[in-house]
C-alpha cells in the first residue's frame, strides 16, 4: 500500500466523520450548542484537556517524523554513495578479487546501448583497494578505496568539488584526488606527494581534496574507508591490471531519482541484450542506486514499526487518560446532566452532546499533537546525531536530514483524531448512562445487578470458545508466538468472566489475573506448550507486557484493601492509628475502578521504560561478554601483501613496538570454496586459516589463543580440539556462522551453510583444485574471523604456503589506537591492513548504546502521560471530594494533614505502578533472554539496569509529586465552610 | 491544651460568646453582609435552635461561631478563647477535640464503613486505633446501628446515615455540637428519630448543641430558640 493510498483513505475517512458530524449537528442543534458552550466555558480547562488528549497523536506524529528523517538520511547516503551510477556491470574472479572486463567487452556494451534512450553513458572504472603513505605527515593508511576513473567521466558521473566549492578537474596522469575522509586519515594537504601501495607502488601528487558529494563519496558515501581517485591507467599500474577495467558504471538520463526509477527497466534491457556477453565473461548487472533506495525504505519502515510498537504502550496509556478525563468531566457535570435529562433530553442526545464536544477536543488536540510530535521528532533527531556518533555519521547530517512529509502530517492528524474520538465516544456513552435522580442528588451508582454478570458470563463463554479455536490453530507452527499467547489469554479472561457470575469478583478476577501473569510471564511454559519454532517480534513484547501488567493489576486491585491492611499492620500501631494513613490509603484501595486507570497508565509507562532499558543493558552485557569470545583475547587481526612469517621477531626488534605487544601470531591465510552437503548454493566462498604448529611461544597460536566453542566433537575441551587440529590433516574447525545458533555478530544468514560437529565438508581452491574432505571437530563461538581453520599441512597442500595473516595481542594498558598506528607505520611497506578487534566491538556496543538511549528517550515521552494522568486525576479528586475534604477539615484535619493524605494516596498509586512496571519490565526481558530465540540473537545473559531503574523510579515519583502539588495544595487550602456546603 | 473528654464546666455558664460579629461577603457593589453585628451568648449544656428564613444567615452564623469560617469584624470566644485569633493548625486541633459537626447531607466519607467514619475524629485527635474502634462500635450500638458497623454509607438509609453522622459528631465527647439542618434530608419519621436522639444525647452527656433548622418540631425540642432575619437575631 503506497503512502498516497493510505493518505487518500484516511482523508476519505475524515471526510465521512466530518459529514456525519455535520448532519448530527444539524439534527441536534441544542446538543451541539451546549457542547460548543462547554468547550468555550473554561479556556484553561480546555487547554488542559487538549494537553491531556494530544499524547497519542504526538507519539504517532513523532514516530512518523523519525521514520521520515531516517529514511531521508539513508536516502541521502544512498544518493551520495551511489552517485550517478544507476547500474553497474562487474564480476568476481576465481581468486576472489574483481574480474577484469576486457576493453572489447566494454566497447561491445557501449556500441550496444548507443541509441538506447534511457542510458546516458557507460564509464569504465577500476575499483580496488590500496594503502597510502604521506611522507609529509608520516601517516600511513592501509585500507582505502582506489578508484580509477578518467577525467572525461565527469560529464556523466558528476563533478568533483573541493571544500571551497570550486569544481576540480578529474585526476591527471601524475596526480591523485583524495576525499575528506582520506585527507583526515593521512593528515594530508593538497600538494603533498603520496605513495600509493597496491601490487605496485606509485608516487602521486595530491591534486586536490574533494567534498563527500555524489562524486567524491562514491561507494562508501563519505564514511570509512576514504577514496583515492586516479586515472584508469594509474589504477591499472597500481593493481597490475592489463587490457581492461573492473567496473562499468552506467548512468541513466535525467536526475538521480529518475535514473533510479528507470533502473529496473534498464537492468532488464542490459541482461537481455548482453545475455551471452555477460555470461561468457562472468559478469552481472547490479542496480546500486535503486537497491539502496529500496533498502532505505525498508530500514525506515522497520524503525518506524519499532518506534510505533514501543509507542503503543504510551498510546494505550493516553487512551486510558482520555477515558479518565471524560469520566472526570461527566462527574463534574453530573448534576447538569441529570437536570438536562430531567427536563426531557434523551440519553442519545446527551451522548451527542458529549460527541460534539469530543469532536471539538479531538480536532484541536490532534492538530496540536501533530505539531508537538514534529517538535518531539526534531528533538529525537538532534539526540540521534549525538547518540549515534559512533557510526561515523556527522551529527549535523541528522539535522540536515530532518524531514516532515505532508503524508506523515496527514496520517498523524487523522489517526490521532480518530483515536481520540473513538475513546471519547466510548467514554461519553458510558458517562451518559446515568440515573437522573442519582445524578442530581450525587448519589453513588449501585452495584451492577446479577443480570449484568449473566450477560458477562455469556460474553466470557464466547471468549473461551474463540480463544480455544484460535489456540488450536496457532499453538503449533511458525507464526508469531504472540498469537497463541493472545488466544490463551482470551480463554483465561473468558473463564474469569464466567466465574464472576458464580463467585465473588475478588476470587474470579484474582484467579484470572494471576493466570494471565503466569501465562504471559513464565517463559519456560512457552517452548513447552508451543515448541520453539514460533517467530518472535516486537509485537510479542507488547502483548506480553499488556497481559502481565493487566493481570497483575487485576490481582492487586481486587485485593487492594487487603494489601493496604497488610501494609498498615506491617508499619505498626502508629500507621494503624494515623488518620492521614487511613485516608491516604483507603481512597485508592477502596475505589479500585478509579485506581485501576491511573495505576494501569503509570505501570504501562514505567514497564515500557524499564523493558527498553533492560533490553539495552542485556544486549550490551552480551556484547561486552562477546569481546572475549569473539576475539580469542587478541587485539588485532591483519593481513599483508608481503608475508611476514617472523612477525614476532620483527616486533621484538622494533623499539617502539616491543613494549606494546605481548605476542604476534602469523597464520596461513587465503580464500577457499566450501562444499557442505545439503547446502543449496554450493560452493560457499570463505577464508582459510592455519597456524604453524612449531612456532615459538609468543608466535604460537595454540599457546596464545583464548577461543571457545559452541560445539565440539564428543564434547572435547577447547584445548583438545586445537590439539586434534594440529595433528589431524582431515580435521576442520569452523566459525560460528556455520552453527545453527549463530549470534548477532555472525554474518550468518539463512543463506549461510550450516553444519554440525562430526559432519564432513569439502574444501577446494577458488578454481576448484585440490578437493579435500574434512571432518568438523568444533564450531567456534566467534564469527569475526569467518572461515575454516585447518592443519597447516592441509593449508600448504591447498597451495596456501604463505603466512600472510596475523593475530596480535597488545600488552595491558597500551593505547590500541597508538599501537595500531605504530604497527601500520612499521610494516607499511608490506601492505599491512589491520583491524582493531576490541575497537570494532566497542563501536558496535556504542551504536547499540546510542540506539537504546534514543529509544529510552522516546518511550520516556510516555512518562508525560503518566504524570499528566496523576495531575489530572488529583485535580478530579479535589473537585469530587470537595465536601469530604470540608468534612475532614471540620472534624479537625489540618491543612497539612489534607496535603499529606493526598501525597500519600498518589504516592501509593505511583509507587505501586512503579513497582509493577519495574518488576514486569525486568521479567519480560528476562524471559526474552532465556527464550530459544535469545541464543540466535546473541543474547547470552540478563543484565538488569539498576541505575536506570533507580533513576526512572526517582524521577517518575518526583514528577508525580510536582504534578499533584497544585491540586493538593488547592485541596488543603479549601475553606472548610465553603467545602462542606458545596452541594447544599 | 484543652481537656479531651470533659464537655462540661458548670452548667449554664456562657460557653460561646459573640460580640458585634460581622460577616461580609464580596466588596464594593457586590458586598453582602451575612451577619450584621450579632451579639449572642450560648450556655453550656443547653440545646439551642437557630431558625429563620432561607438566606437569613443561619449557616453563616454556624460556620463563623464554630470556627469553620472567618468573621469580618467582632469577636467570638469559645470557652474563653477567641477562636478567630488562632492559627489554622490550632483551630483544627480545637475542632478535633472540642467540637462536633452534623450536616444536612451527612458528609460521610463514602469509602469508609460506618464504624470507620465514626472512629475518624478519634484518630484525628490522636487516640489509638483499638480504642477508637471500641468507642465507635459502642456509640453506634447506642444509636441502634450495631448491625450496620461494616456497611458503607451507600448501603445505609438517609436516617441511618444521619445517625452515623451524629455518632461521628459525638464520639469524641466534644464540648459543643454544631448541627446544620440535621433533619433537612429526612422524612418525618427520620426527622423525629434524629431530634429525639439529639435531645437524648444532650441530656445524657450535657453537651452544648447548636441546631440550625427550618423545622419547628426540631426547634420545639430545644431548650431555647433564636430567630434570625437579615443577619441579625430578632425577638
Amino acid at each position: 500500500m503506497t503512502a498516497l493510498s493510505v493518505v487518500s483513505g484516511l482523508l476519505l475517512l475524515l471526510a465521512i466523520v466530518a459529514g456525519i458530524t455535520a448532519v448530527l449537528a444539524a439534527r441536534h442543534r441544542l446538543g451541539f450548542r451546549i457542547a460548543m458552550r462547554n468547550v468555550r466555558r473554561g479556556r484553561a480547562r480546555t487547554a488542559l484537556l487538549i494537553a491531556g488528549l494530544l499524547v497519542g497523536t504526538t507519539i504517532v506524529s513523532g514516530s512518523l517524523v523519525v521514520g521520515d528523517t531516517i529514511q531521508q538520511l539513508i536516502v541521502h547516503y544512498t544518493y551520495i554513495g551511489a552517485g550517478y551510477v544507476d547500474e553497474a556491470i562487474h564480476g568476481t574472479a576465481p581468486t576472489g578479487g574483481p574480474r577484469v572486463i576486457p576493453w572489447a567487452v566494454y566497447n561491445a556494451i557501449v556500441a550496444g546501448v548507443r541509441g538506447y534512450g534511457p542510458i546516458l553513458a557507460v564509464t569504465p572504472e577500476i575499483i580496488g583497494t590500496a594503502a597510502a603513505y604521506d611522507p609529509a605527515s608520516h601517516t600511513p593508511e592501509t585500507a582505502l578505496n582506489l578508484i580509477g576513473v578518467n577525467a572525461s567521466a565527469s560529464r556523466a558521473l558528476g563533478e568533483f568539488v573541493d571544500d571551497n566549492g570550486t569544481v576540480v578537474a578529474g585526476p591527471s596522469a601524475t596526480g591523485v584526488l583524495i576525499d575528506d575522509q582520506t585527507a583526515a586519515a593521512l593528515n594530508a594537504s593538497a600538494g603533498d606527494t603520496l605513495v600509493i601501495y597496491g601490487v605496485h607502488s606509485v608516487p602521486l601528487r595530491v591534486q586536490g581534496i574533494v567534498q563527500e558529494n555524489d562524486r567524491g563519496a562514491f561507494i562508501t558515501a563519505g564514511l570509512t574507508p576514504g577514496n583515492l581517485f586516479v586515472t584508469v591507467a594509474t589504477a591499472q599500474t597500481i593493481e597490475n591490471i592489463t587490457g581492461g577495467v573492473t567496473y562499468l558504471a552506467i548512468t541513466n538520463t535525467g536526475s538521480q531519482s529518475a535514473g533510479a526509477a528507470a533502473s529496473p527497466g534498464v537492468a532488464a534491457y542490459l541482461n537481455s541484450t548482453f545475455k551471452t556477453l555477460l555470461a561468457t565473461n562472468g559478469l552481472t548487472v547490479t542496480t546500486p542506486l535503486e537497491t539502496g533506495l529500496e533498502s532505505a525504505q525498508t530500514s525506515a519502515q522497520s524503525l518506524l514499526t519499532l518506534f510505533l510498537a514501543l509507542g503503543l504502550f504510551s498510546i494505550l496509556a493516553g487512551a486510558m487518560l482520555i477515558v479518565g478525563i471524560f469520566v472526570m468531566l461527566a462527574q463534574e457535570r453530573k448534576g447538569e446532566m441529570g437536570m438536562l435529562r430531567a427536563i426531557g433530553m434523551r440519553r442519545r442526545e446527551l451522548v451527542y452532546t458529549y460527541y460534539f464536544e469530543g469532536v471539538a477536543y479531538s480536532a484541536g488536540s490532534a492538530l496540536a499533537g501533530t505539531f508537538v510530535g514534529v517538535g518531539v521528532g526534531y528533538v529525537l533527531v538532534i539526540l540521534a546525531g549525538s547518540l549515534l556518533k559512533s557510526e561515523g555519521i556527522p551529527p549535523n547530517v541528522f539535522l540536515q536530514s530532518f524531514t516532515v512529509t505532508g503524508a506523515s502530517l496527514v496520517i498523524a492528524y487523522v489517526v490521532g483524531f480518530l483515536l481520540t474520538l473513538i475513546t471519547v465516544v466510548v467514554a461519553s456513552t458510558r458517562a451518559s448512562r446515568l440515573n437522573i435522580v442519582r445524578a442530581i442528588r450525587d448519589v453513588p451508582e449501585p452495584r451492577p445487578p446479577i443480570r449484568t454478570y449473566t450477560v458477562l458470563a455469556y460474553l466470557g463463554g464466547l471468549l473461551v470458545v474463540l480463544g480455544l479455536l484460535g489456540y488450536a490453530r496457532t499453538h503449533a507452527g511458525t507464526d508469531d508466538i504472540a498469537y497463541p499467547i493472545i488466544t490463551g489469554a482470551l480463554v483465561i479472561l473468558g473463564a474469569g468472566l464466567i466465574a464472576a457470575r458464580f463467585v465473588r469478583n475478588r476470587w474470579a478476577f484474582t484467579g484470572a489475573g494471576a493466570a494471565l501473569v503466569v501465562w504471559a510471564g513464565v517463559e519456560p511454559l512457552h517452548p513447552y506448550l508451543f515448541g520453539s519454532a514460533h517467530a518472535t517480534s516486537i509485537f510479542n513484547l507488547f502483548v506480553e507486557g499488556i497481559l502481565m501488567v493487566g493481570g497483575l493489576l487485576m490481582v492487586l486491585l481486587f485485593n487492594a484493601d487487603r494489601l493496604v491492611a497488610g501494609l498498615r499492620r506491617a508499619f505498626g500501631p502508629a500507621a494503624r492509628s494515623s488518620a492521614v494513613v487511613r485516608i491516604g490509603t483507603d481512597y485508592p484501595a477502596r475505589q479500585p475502578g478509579r485506581t485501576a486507570v491511573s495505576l494501569t497508565i503509570f505501570a504501562l509507562v514505567v514497564f515500557t521504560m524499564i523493558a527498553t532499558a533492560t533490553a539495552g543493558t542485556t544486549v550490551q552485557g552480551s556484547l561486552n561478554d562477546s569481546i572475549r569470545t569473539q576475539t580469542g583475547g587478541y587485539t588485532f587481526f591483519g593481513y599483508s601483501a608481503t608475508p611476514m612469517p617472523e612477525l614476532w621477531s620483527e616486533v621484538e626488534a622494533n623499539a617502539t613496538l616491543a613494549p606494546q605487544f605481548e605476542n604476534a601470531v602469523p597464520l596461513y591465510f587465503g580464500s577457499v570454496d566450501v562444499d557442505v552437503a545439503g547446502y543449496a548454493s554450493n560452493p560457499y566462498t570463505d577464508q582459510l586459516y592455519a597456524a604453524n604448529v612449531s612456532a615459538s611461544a609468543p608466535s604460537n597460536f595454540y599457546d596464545t589463543e583464548g577461543f571457545s566453542f559452541v560445539a565440539t566433537q564428543n564434547g572435547m575441551t577447547a584445548a583438545a580440539v586445537f590439539q586434534e587440529l594440529q595433528s589431524d590433516p582431515h580435521a576442520a574447525v569452523l566459525d560460528e556462522s556455520y552453527s545453527n545458533t549463530a549470534d548477532a555478530f555472525s554474518t550468518s544468514s539463512a543463506s549461510h551453510p550450516k553444519v554440525t560437529v562430526g559432519e564432513q565438508i569439502e574444501i577446494t581452491t577458488l578454481v576448484g583444485q585440490h578437493p579435500t574432505n574434512l571432518t568438523v571437530i568444533g564450531l567456534l563461538s566467534e564469527s569475526i574471523l569467518t572461515g575454516v581453520w585447518v592443519d597447516p599441512a592441509t593449508a600448504v597442500a591447498l597451495g596456501y604456503t604463505n603466512q600472510s595473516a596475523y593475530l596480535l595481542t597488545a600488552k595491558p594498558g597500551v593505547a590500541t589506537s597508538i599501537a595500531d598506528q605504530d604497527l601500520k607505520r612499521a610494516f607499511f611497506a608490506t601492505g599491512l591492513v589491520l583491524y582493531n578487534l576490541p575497537a570494532l566491538m566497542a563501536q558496535s556496543i556504542a551504536t547499540t548504546e546510542g540506539f537504546v538511549g534514543l529509544l529510552e528517550i522516546f518511550v520516556g515521552l510516555g512518562l508525560g502521560v503518566g504524570i499528566a494522568a496523576m495531575g489530572i486525576f488529583a485535580l478530579r479528586a479535589v473537585v469530587e471530594r470537595r465536601r469530604q475534604i470540608g468534612m475532614l477539615r471540620a472534624t479537625g484535619f489540618t491543612q497539612g494533614m489534607v496535603l499529606r493524605s493526598l501525597v500519600l494516596e498518589y504516592s501509593f498509586v505511583t509507587l505501586t505502578g512503579i513497582a509493577v512496571g519495574v518488576g514486569l519490565g525486568l521479567l519480560v526481558i528476562y524471559n526474552l533472554s532465556i527464550s530459544p530465540q535469545a541464543v540466535t540473537d546473541g543474547v547470552q545473559q540478563f543484565v538488569a539496569p539498576w541505575a536506570t531503574v533507580v533513576e526512572v523510579a526517582v524521577i517518575a515519583y518526583l514528577l508525580v509529586l510536582a504534578a499533584i502539588a497544585v491540586p493538593s495544595v488547592r485541596a488543603a487550602r479549601l475553606p472548610p465552610a465553603e467545602a462542606v456546603r458545596a452541594t447544599e | 491544651m484543652v481537656d479531651q473528654t470533659a464537655p462540661a464546666g458548670p452548667i449554664g455558664e456562657p460557653v460561646v460568646v459573640g460580640e458585634d460579629v460581622w460577616k461580609v461577603y464580596g466588596a464594593g457593589d457586590t458586598e453582602v453582609a451575612a451577619l450584621r453585628g450579632i451579639n449572642v451568648r450560648i450556655l453550656r449544656g443547653e440545646i439551642l435552635a437557630v431558625m429563620g428564613p432561607s438566606g437569613c444567615g443561619k449557616t453563616t452564623f454556624l460556620n463563623c461561631f464554630s470556627g469553620l469560617d472567618e468573621i469580618t469584624r467582632g469577636t467570638v470566644s469559645v470557652e474563653g478563647t477567641n477562636i478567630h485569633t488562632m492559627p489554622d493548625a490550632r483551630k483544627s486541633e480545637y475542632r478535633a477535640r472540642r467540637t462536633g459537626f452534623v450536616f444536612q447531607s451527612y458528609n460521610l466519607l463514602p469509602i469508609l464503613t460506618a464504624e470507620e467514619n465514626v472512629e475518624m475524629p478519634l484518630l484525628i485527635a490522636g487516640r489509638p486505633a483499638k480504642e477508637a474502634r471500641t468507642q465507635a462500635q459502642e456509640i453506634l450500638g447506642q444509636m441502634g446501628l450495631g448491625d450496620r458497623l461494616e456497611h458503607r454509607p451507600a448501603e445505609l438509609s438517609g436516617g441511618q446515615q444521619q445517625r452515623v453522622s451524629l455518632a461521628r459528631a459525638l464520639v469524641a465527647r466534644p464540648a459543643i455540637v454544631w448541627a446544620d439542618e440535621p433533619t433537612g434530608n429526612l422524612d418525618a419519621e427520620g426527622s423525629r428519630e434524629v431530634t429525639h436522639l439529639l435531645r437524648d444525647l444532650n441530656r445524657r452527656f450535657q453537651q452544648t448543641m447548636v441546631v440550625v433548622t427550618h423545622d419547628a418540631e426540631v426547634a420545639a425540642a430545644c431548650d431555647r430558640t433564636l430567630r434570625m432575619r437579615d443577619g441579625q437575631f430578632v425577638p
